[in-house]
């Protein structure tokens, strides 16, 4: 049996330095795999340096936030008919040798498959503040969906066809698009399952002290949580 | 009121239901939403040349300032207003997030047919 055709997205926001790498990684294990970064507006040459590495290149005029980018690249997978869908991080956190496990799942009838990073928060040092926050979201997904995620952030995921063209219809836009995905995703009746993965220390990124910024998302998740339907739709199979 | 405040009045509200007409006129304000404007000019214009119905609905009510009850109504129709922008910016929003998609996919095709991408001399702003 063939492989079934499968499209890895790579949002990248000022990723020029980092995605030579993360390709490299996933060519080396995964040749076959067809490839699209999604420049997010960059002010870098993220563009420039993704089409001299040979992969197919979605220039957004100007930056969408991390949820506007996955939509375009879910948008651009089926329609290019493609039949699953990686959703994999441009900055090299994620590992190609892990896509294997992340897609076995799918041949199983999962939907979307999570990638929880083994021992999911040890080695994240958090605040009181934040780990309050957090608390309380995973109460509510939990309270929403009925289950229990070890890893509601991670942003290593493989997606169904049936996902996929879910996601490229709606798709939560804004930042802590992950959560609200996957609310979406359990209350839409689709098959959500979390397998764990390795996953390398997140390279020496901006850590997040825009408290405000955070806040307000924060926020907003849960208006958009606290909003939602309670009741499952239906989906059609 | 005094008389003179009345005359006043009118010629505002006058004037502006002229200016809501002429930028309609000129193309830059759709007539959906000059409707909206053009009857609360008109409103306040019947307020100005007759305002005995309105405070006999003030006293009805049981409001002793009639002022206030104006006040209430009208800020009660500026926060629908309010509410009926956010609603349309909304709309306005999806819609370009899918325009942007459209361009984003054009313009990933065109490169690919020219062979080159279209930014190469010709950087997008900003």
């Amino acid at each position: 049996m063939s492989e079934p055709r499968t499209l890895v997205v790579i949002p990248a926001f000022n990723e020029s330095a980092a995605l030579p790498g993360t390709i490299a990684d996933l060519r080396s294990v995964r040749a076959d795999l067809d490839i699209v970064v999604v420049d997010d507006g960059s002010a870098d040459d993220t563009a420039e340096v993704a089409r001299s590495l040979g992969v197919e290149v979605l220039q957004l005029p100007f930056n969408l936030g991390i949820g506007g980018a996955l939509r375009c690249g879910f948008r651009y997978g089926v329609r290019h008919g493609y039949e699953r869908a990686l959703q994999f991080d441009a900055d090299g956190q994620h590992l190609a040798s892990e896509i294997d496990t992340l897609l076995a799942p799918l041949d199983d009838g999962a939907d979307m498959v999570v990638g929880v990073r083994f021992g999911a928060d040890s080695d994240y040092v958090v605040g009181r503040g934040r780990k309050a926050a957090m608390g309380v979201l995973r109460v509510l997904t939990r309270w929403l969906t009925g289950r229990r995620f070890t890893d509601t952030s991670s942003g290593f995921r493989a997606f169904s066809r049936r996902m996929l063209e879910r996601f490229a219809e709606e798709y939560p836009l804004e930042y802590m698009d992950s959560v609200e995905a996957l609310v979406l995703a359990v209350r839409g009746g689709f098959d959500v399952r979390e397998v764990p993965t390795a996953m390398r220390a997140r390279a020496a990124g901006a850590p997040s002290n825009r408290r405000f910024r955070l806040a307000y998302h924060y926020l907003r998740l849960l208006v958009v949580l606290g909003s939602s339907r309670r009741s499952q739709e239906v989906v059609p199979k | 009121m005094s008389g003179r405040a009345h005359v006043v009045i009118i010629l505002l509200t006058v004037l502006a239901l002229l200016f809501i007409l002429r930028l309609v006129r000129g193309g830059r304000l759709k007539a959906k939403y000059s409707l909206l404007w053009l009857s609360v000019g008109a409103f306040m214009l019947v307020l100005a040349v007759l305002p005995g119905p309105f405070d006999a609905l003030t006293r009805r009510l049981g409001v002793d300032y009639e002022p206030a009850l104006f006040l209430v109504v009208g800020l009660g129709f500026l926060l629908l207003v309010v509410v009926h922008f956010s609603y349309e910016l909304s709309r306005m929003e999806n819609r370009i997030r899918s325009l942007v998609e459209e361009v984003t996919f054009l313009r990933h095709d065109l490169d690919k047919s020219q062979g080159h991408p279209l930014d190469a001399h010709n950087p997008p702003p900003g």
